[in-house]
């Protein structure tokens, strides 16, 4: 088993399912860093992002790198409604948040089940060849995802670092009568923070229709995911959900192709209670300050 | 009165008087229970679909005529969530709120004996499906099995494949860990060595997974010629197949554990090509082609490889009532096991199972094994369990 190529193997598969984790742990960590809320319905975006997605490709016929962010623009306009009339008035009121989002994404689920039928359904491969590079092998598709996943990390953080709207949403996470007092309309940079963290939902949503399947229960492992992922890296920190990805990733890969699957899925729970003991503010993440 | 009312109170006797429903039939309840949540919704919706289909019919002829009276079936389903819990709650909701004697489903072993450990002692006829051999034995004796488990279906596949793939030798077994996979696994492990096979990967993996390539390649390293994804849902049954081949597996990829051949290649696509599994629904069979005929005029979309299953449950159902001339739980019961002969969408019914389970309630039948090819399912062989 600890051959090259099976190491190899091990990691050329933990980098692209971390790219997976990285994607979706982005908007999550980030609706709760900027509005304090943790957002259940984010696994439920993503489930949207796959079936905007497949209509845009199946019926609409528009080519995947067009359909792919089309999609994810289309379920980020979408989740405004959300956004005004569930979460407007739960923004740092993090426990009703969280059962509030939790109805939504029930009710998403299931009229999504009503709309586009129980029965699972796969985004036609446009990228299937597959690739081997001695006894390495990389499917295309996992190519896509973890090109798309690092030109997405790298222009989010772009945006938040060095523009004004990311500056604002840093400032109003961080203080918010200070922002408002700076001149800061906190209402709409939230707005627009909700929209790019569904947005990104649907985007990875998108690939991950694509890589595995759709159905309108697809969201629930990748929001389970997002979970493990920032508690991490730090909830809130987007350098932490990169990391917090990266590891999951790696460390799902390389236990179960040594250890086993049960293994695995033990472990990431272990390393998330072990976090949380040693250090619950996550490897990112900032200590909760007493009032 | 005026015109327009003088108009709608003819239409109204008119549509009365050409009613297929006498006016004074009584309703029948048929309880289901099938998992209408979660990541088994497909099999619920199945049970629906094909146990109301199987009412459709008996209405479309007027009702069931019994004992001189006129039933108009109808059906009331409950949510399992593919849960003991559920389908305990189910059971009693079925028997205690709506006093159903006769219900179709579960589908699944833990939903099953939960709904059994209500519906045996109120001496309520249950038709269901679940792998685990406690379902069935001689003090279940309101307990029917309408599907086979893999205990029945196993030995004839594996022979089936040594036969026809005679050069395999190391076989991978990939099950859910979960209380179907933990007792389909010991079925398989057996079958497989007692037709010589070398058993040399088994692995169990969580429900939940969606990403099988740490796991596959863990499996490569082994040398397999046979990979079969057992017991797996179509949910991961499809990935499975998929990400086998994205890896570089080139050998047998089968499936033993129960049908779905239609659903994996919905998922794996292309990459489905060559994929053998099994069913039980042979359309060559002119009840089973009339059924997938009315199924697609009424639901359109593809029809899960349970859907046939509930709706021949429901069609024995009727028809034993019939036999019985009566609706009472005791004479159903004792007429089902002489059905045997009775043509159904699955051929001649037969009911098997003492020398296993310990009482003759566990149906039987052919299975169709079939094989993806150029993108399209293709049978390859017929097989009998009996």
């Amino acid at each position: 088993m600890l051959s090259l190529p099976v190491l190899a193997q091990v990691v050329v598969n933990g980098v692209n399912l971390g790219a997976i984790y990285i994607l979706m742990a982005l908007g999550f960590t980030m609706i709760f860093g900027i509005m304090r809320i943790v957002n259940f319905a984010h696994g439920a975006f993503a489930m949207l992002g796959g079936f905007a997605l497949y209509f845009l490709l199946m019926d609409a016929h528009v080519p995947f790198l067009l359909a792919l962010p089309l999609g994810a623009l289309l379920v980020g306009a979408g989740s405004l409604l959300a956004e005004r009339f569930v979460l407007r008035h739960l923004y740092h009121n993090e426990l009703q948040g969280m059962i509030a989002t939790l109805g939504l994404s029930m009710v998403m689920i299931y009229l999504a089940a009503i709309v586009f039928g129980v029965s699972q359904r796969s985004v036609p491969a446009v990228y299937s060849e597959i690739f081997f590079f001695g006894p390495l092998v990389v499917p295309m598709d996992r190519l896509v995802v973890l090109g798309i996943a690092a030109v997405t990390l790298l222009l989010f953080f772009l945006f938040m670092r060095y523009t004004k709207p990311g500056l604002a949403m840093r400032v109003a996470a961080q203080d918010l009568e200070v922002a408002e007092a700076q001149g800061i309309n906190a209402a709409a940079h939230y707005q627009a923070a909700f929209f790019i963290a569904s947005s990104l939902a649907a985007l990875a949503g998108g690939l991950i229709g694509q890589l595995y399947a759709l159905s309108p229960f697809m969201g629930a492992t990748p929001l389970m995911k997002s979970f493990i992922v920032v508690i991490l890296g730090g909830l809130g920190s987007i350098p932490g959900a990169a990391l917090g990805g990266l590891l999951l990733g790696m460390a799902e890969s390389s236990l179960t192709t040594f250890f086993g699957a049960s293994t695995a899925q033990l472990a990431s729970f272990g390393i998330v209670m072990l976090v949380l003991v040693l250090r619950p503010q996550g490897l990112f993440g900032h200590a909760e300050r007493d009032s | 009165m005026n015109k327009v009312a003088k108009l709608l109170a003819a239409l109204a006797t008119a549509a009365l008087c050409l009613s297929p429903m006498p006016l004074l039939a009584k309703d029948l309840t048929i309880g289901a229970i099938g998992t209408l949540s979660g990541g088994a919704t497909d099999w619920g919706v199945a049970t629906q679909r094909g146990v109301q289909l199987a009412i459709d019919e008996v209405n479309a002829q007027g009702g069931l005529k019994i004992g001189g009276e006129t039933y108009t079936p109808h059906l009331i389903i409950y949510d399992d969530q593919y849960t003991g819990q559920g389908g305990a709650t189910a059971a009693t909701r079925l028997v205690n709120a709506d006093h159903a004697k006769f219900i179709i489903g579960p589908i699944g072993t833990p939903p099953t004996l939960a709904a059994l450990a209500i519906t045996t002692p109120a001496k309520v006829l249950m038709l269901d499906d679940g792998f685990s051999p406690k379902i069935l034995g001689p003090k279940n004796t309101y307990n029917f099995r309408i599907s086979a488990t893999p205990q029945e279906f196993a030995p004839a596949m594996i022979g089936w494949l040594k036969k026809n793939y005679p050069k395999t030798k190391r076989v991978a077994i990939v099950d859910p860990n979960d209380s179907v996979g933990q007792q389909v696994m010991p079925i398989l492990l057996k079958g497989y060595k007692a037709d010589g096979f070398d058993v040399a990967f088994t692995e169990m993996y969580d429900r939940s997974t969606k990403d099988f390539t740490p796991l596959l390649t863990r499996m490569m390293a082994n040398k397999i010629d046979v990979l079969d994804l057992s017991s797996s849902a179509p949910a991961e049954a499809g990935l499975l197949l998929k990400q086998a081949r994205q890896v570089g597996f080139k050998g047998v990829i089968i499936q033993i554990g129960g049908p779905s051949v239609e659903e994996n290649l919905a998922v794996a696509g292309p990459l489905a090509e060559d994929f053998i599994s099994f069913d039980f629904f042979n359309p060559d069979n002119p009840l089973a082609k009339k059924f997938g005929d009315a199924y697609a005029k009424k639901y359109g979309s593809t029809m899960s490889s349970w859907c046939p299953v509930m709706y021949n449950a429901a069609k024995i159902l009727f028809e034993a009532m019939h036999r019985a001339n009566s609706i009472d739980v005791d004479a159903v019961k004792a007429e089902l096991p002489k059905m045997t002969g009775y043509e159904t969408i699955f051929g001649p019914l037969h009911w098997g199972g003492k020398e296993t389970y310990g009482i003759d309630h566990q149906l039987l039948a052919d299975i169709v094994i079939e094989q993806v090819k150029d993108g399209k399912i293709v049978r390859r062989d017929v097989v009998s369990m009996y």
